[in-house]
């Protein structure tokens, strides 16, 4: 996918690297690693399906987004060894779903949140097997259009 | 089969601090009994024993048998920053249950050393092929029940007042469970 901050393909590093401050003009994403998938993610946490205003179209365009990000994690957990991941993979698919086969609206959209979620869990398993700090959308808020972002406390 | 081949693990938190994972051996009663003087007490209350005595910590030690009991200590350098223990009954109606302790040290909290040890216990917790994880943390420990909430646990019950402190002070204990992949395939038989 192309970068949804600076357009480009950044090519994927699941290897150690960490991610490198970014100076001015450079994209936040570049070398992180997990790069599509933690693009991917964002785009749709700071999408404009979240917001009061948003349109079917937001809307339909989000689940579009989702199911790719599904099965591009769904890609990367094939040569990792996480039971853990699988299982919440299939939770986010089961959520999709449920989300996909109703009309739209408030439920809908909950259960679209609730993919998402086990999205960014199956993507912090990831990382952590290579030894990474989970993927926090807070760090690249700064880059979006976003409102408020929850506070994501750590322990 | 006890899945430690993943150990030693190398982490990195938050705040670019390296942490080594590893299942805890004899060796370690000294750090690990420094660590646990450092804790808060609230984090102390559920040891049966008095675990500020050296030879408390000492036998332990000396008694490892990951089958029943599998420590895995987050090591920084030589010191302890945090452990998670998974136990477990060998035989009769909790075998498929692991039962979870975490502990983190004050100076390392919040750059997701709890979240990542949960993420370790959840891995062996499948590997074991266990049912359910399950753990006890009373209410006051806040961050560790949104992590272990955040990672697929849920609250199961929350005992008012049930548990006390070595001070004696009365405690909500909440009791979480996280339902494992091999539930779905037992659960027919
Ligand atoms: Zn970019």
């Amino acid at each position: 996918m192309s970068c949804p901050i600076c357009g480009r393909e950044h090519s994927s590093s699941p290897g150690r690297g960490r991610r490198t401050p970014a100076k001015e003009g450079t994209c936040p994403y570049k070398g992180v690693a997990y790069v599509e998938l933690r693009a991917g993610h964002d785009q749709i946490y700071f999408g404009r399906w979240r917001r009061m205003d948003a349109s079917s179209i937001d809307l339909r365009k989000a689940y579009r987004q989702l199911e790719r990000l599904l099965r591009e994690i769904a890609a990367a957990l094939e040569t990792e060894d996480i039971p853990a991941a699988r299982m919440d993979l299939e939770k986010a698919f089961e959520a999709l779903n449920t989300a996909g086969s109703g009309e739209e609206g408030p439920e809908s959209l909950r259960y679209m949140d609730h993919a998402l979620s086990y999205a960014h869990r199956v993507i912090g398993d990831l990382l952590h097997e290579k030894g990474l700090p989970p993927h926090s959308p807070a760090d690249f808020a700064g880059w979006y259009d976003a409102g408020e972002v929850p506070f994501r406390e750590d322990w | 089969m006890i899945p430690i081949d993943r150990y030693p693990k190398e982490i990195t938190l938050r705040d670019n601090t390296l942490v080594t994972l590893r299942p805890m051996i004899a060796g370690d009663a000294e750090s690990l009994w420094s660590f646990l003087r450092q804790l808060p007490e609230i984090d102390k209350a559920h040891f049966h024993e008095d675990v500020d005595r050296r030879e408390v910590v000492e036998r332990w030690a000396k008694a490892l048998d990951y089958d029943a009991v599998l420590p895995i200590l987050a090591m920084r350098g030589d010191c302890v920053s945090g452990s998670a223990t998974l136990y477990r009954n060998r035989t009769g109606w909790k075998q498929r249950i692991g039962i979870v302790r975490i502990l983190i040290a004050p100076d390392v909290r919040h750059l997701g050393l709890g979240t990542a040890m949960i993420r370790e216990i959840r891995h062996l917790g499948e590997k074991l092929a266990l049912n359910y994880l399950l753990a006890e943390v009373i209410e006051e420990q806040q961050a560790a029940v949104r992590a272990l909430e955040r990672m697929g646990f849920e609250k199961a019950a929350v005992y008012r007042n049930f548990v006390n402190d070595r001070k004696g002070h009365l405690h909500n204990l909440v009791v979480l469970l996280h339902p494992m992949s091999g539930l779905e395939k037992d659960r027919f038989f």
